[in-house]
C-alpha cells in the first residue's frame, strides 16, 4: 500500500451508496406481476393484516420477514386464497394480478392456485408415487399422452434438481424420499403445473443446512422464470435470495425496499431491531 | 438424593408392576382358556363334511353348509349397506362439515348407534321390515348387519380423515384441485389403510352377532338361497345347536364356534398389520 | 439502540469498538511523539517511535481477528455489519496513521545534525497539531458516534491541504537558495507529505464514522486545498 488520495479506500469506492443502486439487470423495466393494495385480513373478529400496500415484482425473489404471528403467511395465503379452504376467514382490499383481482368473489379459485403455486413448511408429498405426485397437478388441467407426461414430470424433476437422485425409482412412494428430497420434490410439483408466481412459506425450515442450500440454490435458478414471493424465518436466507424484502410488525407492513437496502441500512428503526437481533 | 425417598418409590413401583403383570396375565389367561376349550371341544368336529353337508337333523350326521352361506351372505349385504354409508357419512364429518352442528349431532348419535345392543338394532329391523314383509327373511338379516356395520365404518373414516394432516389437503389444493380430487385422490389415499382396517373391524364384528339375527333371519335347517326367506346362519345354529339336548348336534355347535373364532382372529389380525403398516407409512 | 437479545454480542462489540479507540488513542501518542522528536531533535523519543509501531500493527490484527470472528459467528445485518466494517477500516486507516509517525521518526534520524531554519519547523509543526487534532476529533466521533462531529473533521482537512501547499513553496524557494539544503529540505518536505497523508486517513475514518451511523458516504467532493500536485506552485 503505497499510497491513499483521499477517500479512496475499498469500500468508499463504491459511491453510487446503498439503497440508490440501480436494480440488477436494469435493462428490463420492473413490472408488477401482482400488486397488494390495502389489504386488510380477519380471522373471525380480530384483524390480521392491517392495510397492507405492496407491489410484487416480476421475476424477482421478495421475501416476507418478520417475527411469529406478524401475519408473513396470512398475507402469503391471500395470494392465493387459501385461506377460502377455511370459515370465518376473509380479506379486504385488491391484489390485482394480470388485471384482475384476486380477491374478487367470483374469482375460480382451482384455476387461479393454477396460476400461483405454494410450496409448504412442512414437505408434503402426496401417498403416490414420486412419478405420480408431480403427474397429479399436470393432469388436473391437461390431458398429455404418456410420452409427453413422461417428459414434463422429467423436467419439473430436473429444475428441482432432483432428477439425478430419483431417476431410477420414479415409481416409488414419494414418502420414502429425505426431507430435503421431499421439499424439492414439492417444488418441481408445483413448477410442473407451470404457474406464473410460486410461493414459498417458509420452505426450508424443516430442512438440514445442505438440503437448505439446494432449496435456495433452486429458487434462485427459478427467478430466470417465476415470480416468486417467499417467507423465512431466517434473516440470513431473507438477505441471500431476495431481491426485495418486506418487514411485517403487529399485522403491519414496516419497511419495503432492496434487500440490500433492507439489510444494510433500514429506514425504519423497528426493522433494524429486528434483523440485528435487537427485538425487546 | 434421599435415599429413604427413593427406595420408597422403588417398593411402590414394584407393587405396581406386579399387579399390571397379574391383570394382564389373567386376561390372556381367560383369553386361552376360551381359545383352549374351542380348540379341545371343536377341532375334534372340523371335517369335510362340517362344509359340504346342511344341518342335519337330530341324531344324523351333517355339517354347516348352510349356516355358513346364510353368515357369509349376510355379512355382505351388511358389509355392502353399512360401509358406502358409513364412508360417505365420515367423509361428510370430516371434510365438508367440519365442526358444524350437523356434524356434532350425527356424531353424537353414531356413538350411540355405536354402542347399542345388537338385541335393539334386532328388534328394530324386526319391526320395521319382518313385520311389515310379514316373514323374516335373509334381507332383514344384511340389513340389521349393516346397521352394526354403519357406525363402526362411520367413526373409522372420520377418524382416519382427521388424522389426514391439513397440509396435505392444502397442498393439493395449492395445486388447483377441486375439493372431490382433494379427497378422493389425496384424503382417502392418506387414509386408506386405517379406512380399511375400520371395515374389517365391522366385519369381525358382524361375524358373531346372534341377536340380531335370531330376530330377523331366524334359521333355516334346509340349503335356502332364496333372499327373501329365513335362512341359516351360524350364530343362530350355534345358539339353537347348543341349547339343544342332542350330543351331535352341541358338537356342530362348538365347530361352529370355532369357525366364527378363527374368522374374527384372521380378521383382527388382518385389521392391525394394516394400521402398523399404516403407521409406518 | 437497544441490546441485543443475545448480550454477548452487545459485549463483543464494546470490545471492538473499545480496541478501536484504543488504536487510535495509540495512534495519536505516536504522532504527538514523532513530532516532538523531530522538532526537539531527540533520538531516544525517534527510536521509542520506531519500537512502538509494532503495537499500533498488532492492535490492528486483534481488532480484525475480533470483526472477522464477530462476522462469522453472528451474521451481522444492518447496523452492527457497518459497526464492524467500520470498525475494520478504521484500523486500517490508524495503521497508516502510525507508519506515517514512523516514517517521519525514520526521517528524523535521516536528518542528523542539518541546519534547521526555525520558521520551517515551525510550520511543520503547525500542520502536524492539526493534524492531530483532525485524529483526535474523528476518533471523538467516533466513540461519541456522532457524524455532524465526524462531517466536520471531513470538511477541516482543507486548513492541513493548504499549509501543507505554502510549506511545499517555501522550502522549493529554500532549496532554490542554495543547494545545500536539498537534502534537509527533502526529508522536511517528506515529513510535510507523511503529516498531509495522516490529515487525509482522518476524513477517511470521518467518512467510515458517517457510514457506520448513517449508512451512507458523505456526498460530492471534498473541498481540497492541497493544490501541489495540480502544478500551482
Amino acid at each position: 500500500m503505497n499510497d491513499n488520495s483521499p477517500a479512496s479506500g475499498s469500500l468508499t469506492t463504491q459511491k453510487p451508496h446503498l439503497g440508490v443502486r440501480e436494480h440488477e439487470g436494469a435493462k428490463q423495466p420492473l413490472t408488477e406481476k401482482v400488486s397488494v393494495k390495502d389489504v386488510c385480513f380477519f380471522y373471525g373478529e380480530s384483524k390480521a393484516l392491517k392495510n397492507i400496500t405492496l407491489p410484487i415484482y416480476e421475476r424477482k425473489v421478495t421475501a416476507l420477514i418478520g417475527p411469529s404471528g406478524c401475519g408473513k403467511s396470512t398475507l402469503l395465503r391471500i395470494f392465493n386464497r387459501m385461506y377460502d379452504l377455511y370459515p370465518k376467514q376473509r380479506a379486504e382490499g385488491e391484489i390485482l394480478f394480470d388485471g384482475g383481482n384476486v380477491l374478487d368473489p367470483k374469482q375460480d379459485l382451482n384455476l387461479l392456485r393454477a396460476r400461483i403455486g405454494m410450496v409448504f413448511q412442512k414437505p408434503t408429498p402426496f401417498p403416490m408415487s414420486i412419478y405420480d405426485n408431480i403427474a397429479f397437478g399436470i393432469r388436473l388441467y391437461e390431458r398429455l399422452p404418456k410420452s409427453e407426461m413422461d417428459d414434463r414430470v422429467e423436467s419439473a424433476l430436473k429444475r428441482a434438481a432432483l432428477w439425478d437422485e430419483v431417476k431410477g425409482k420414479l415409481g416409488t412412494s414419494g414418502l420414502g424420499l429425505s426431507g430435503g428430497q421431499q421439499q424439492r420434490l414439492c417444488i418441481a410439483r408445483t413448477i410442473a403445473v407451470r404457474p406464473e408466481v410460486v410461493l414459498l412459506d417458509e420452505p426450508t425450515s424443516a430442512l438440514d443446512p445442505i438440503a437448505t442450500a439446494k432449496v435456495e440454490e433452486l429458487i434462485y435458478q427459478l427467478k430466470n422464470d417465476y415470480t416468486i414471493v417467499i417467507v423465512t424465518h431466517n434473516m440470513q436466507q431473507a438477505a441471500r435470495v431476495a431481491d426485495y424484502t418486506a418487514f411485517m410488525y403487529l399485522g403491519e407492513l414496516i419497511e419495503f425496499g432492496e434487500t440490500r437496502q433492507v439489510f444494510t441500512k433500514p429506514t425504519k428503526s423497528r426493522t433494524e431491531d429486528y434483523i440485528t437481533g435487537r427485538f425487546g | 438424593m434421599n435415599a429413604a425417598i427413593y427406595n420408597r418409590r422403588r417398593a411402590v413401583n414394584g407393587v405396581i408392576m406386579v399387579l399390571a403383570w397379574f391383570a394382564a396375565a389373567s386376561g390372556i389367561f381367560v383369553l386361552a382358556l376360551i381359545l383352549g376349550t374351542l380348540l379341545y371341544k371343536g377341532l375334534g368336529g372340523v371335517s369335510w363334511a362340517v362344509f359340504s353337508q346342511n344341518t342335519p337333523p337330530p341324531g344324523s350326521a351333517g355339517g354347516l353348509l348352510n349356516a355358513i352361506y346364510g353368515s357369509v351372505m349376510m355379512t355382505l349385504i351388511g358389509t355392502a349397506l353399512g360401509t358406502p354409508i358409513g364412508i360417505l357419512a365420515g367423509t361428510y364429518m370430516a371434510e365438508y362439515g367440519r365442526g358444524n352442528k350437523l356434524t356434532m349431532v350425527v356424531r353424537f348419535i353414531n356413538d350411540i348407534l355405536l354402542s347399542a345392543p345388537s338385541i335393539v338394532i334386532g328388534l328394530f329391523v324386526y319391526e320395521m321390515l319382518v313385520v311389515t314383509m310379514g316373514h323374516f327373511s335373509a334381507w332383514a338379516g344384511g340389513v340389521a348387519l349393516g346397521l352394526l356395520v354403519l357406525p363402526v365404518v362411520v367413526r373409522t373414516t372420520e377418524d382416519m380423515l382427521l388424522l389426514v394432516p391439513d397440509s396435505m389437503r392444502e397442498a393439493s389444493s395449492a395445486l388447483g384441485s377441486p375439493r372431490w380430487v382433494v379427497i378422493m385422490q389425496v384424503a382417502y389415499r392418506a387414509a386408506r389403510a386405517g379406512m380399511l382396517t375400520g371395515v374389517l373391524l365391522a366385519i369381525a364384528r358382524i361375524t358373531g352377532e346372534t341377536a340380531p339375527l335370531l330376530f330377523t333371519a331366524l334359521n333355516n335347517q334346509f340349503m335356502s338361497t332364496n333372499m327373501n326367506a329365513p335362512m341359516a346362519n351360524l350364530p343362530v345354529v350355534i345358539f339353537q345347536f347348543a341349547l339343544s339336548p342332542y350330543a351331535d348336534w352341541q358338537k356342530l355347535a362348538w365347530t361352529g364356534a370355532l369357525l366364527i373364532t378363527v374368522t374374527v382372529l384372521i380378521l383382527n389380525v388382518g385389521a392391525r398389520a394394516l394400521s402398523t403398516r399404516t403407521s409406518k407409512s | 439502540m437497544t441490546e441485543h437479545t443475545l448480550r454477548a454480542y452487545d459485549e463483543e462489540l464494546h470490545d471492538l469498538s473499545q480496541l478501536v479507540a484504543e488504536m487510535g488513542g495509540l495512534a495519536e501518542r505516536q504522532i504527538r511523539a514523532s513530532i516532538d522528536a523531530l522538532i526537539r531533535r531527540d533520538q531516544d523519543l525517534a527510536a521509542s517511535v520506531i519500537t512502538a509501531d509494532s503495537e499500533v500493527d498488532a492492535l490492528e490484527r486483534r481488532i480484525e481477528d475480533l470483526a472477522i470472528q464477530l462476522i462469522a459467528k453472528r451474521a451481522p445485518l444492518a447496523g452492527d455489519l457497518r459497526e464492524i466494517v467500520a470498525a475494520l477500516r478504521i484500523s486500517i486507516d490508524l495503521e497508516r496513521v502510525g507508519d506515517f509517525a514512523k516514517n517521519i521518526a525514520r526521517r528524523f534520524t535521516a536528518l542528523g545534525s542539518e541546519s534547521d531554519p526555525n520558521q520551517l519547523m515551525r510550520r511543520v509543526e503547525q500542520m502536524a497539531n492539526l493534524a492531530l487534532v483532525q485524529i483526535r476529533d474523528v476518533l471523538d466521533s467516533y466513540v461519541r458516534r456522532d457524524a455532524t462531529e465526524a462531517m466536520t473533521v471531513w470538511k477541516r482537512d482543507e486548513e492541513i491541504d493548504a499549509l501543507y501547499t505554502a510549506l511545499f513553496r517555501e522550502l522549493l524557494t529554500y532549496m532554490m537558495e542554495d543547494p545545500r539544503n536539498i537534502t534537509f529540505s527533502t526529508h522536511l518536505l517528506f515529513c510535510a507529505k507523511y503529516i498531509e497523508r495522516i490529515g487525509d486517513h482522518a476524513t477517511n475514518i470521518a467518512e467510515t464514522v458517517n457510514f457506520m451511523i448513517k449508512g451512507e458516504l458523505p456526498q460530492g467532493a471534498r473541498p481540497r486545498g492541497d493544490l501541489s500536485d495540480a502544478g500551482v506552485v
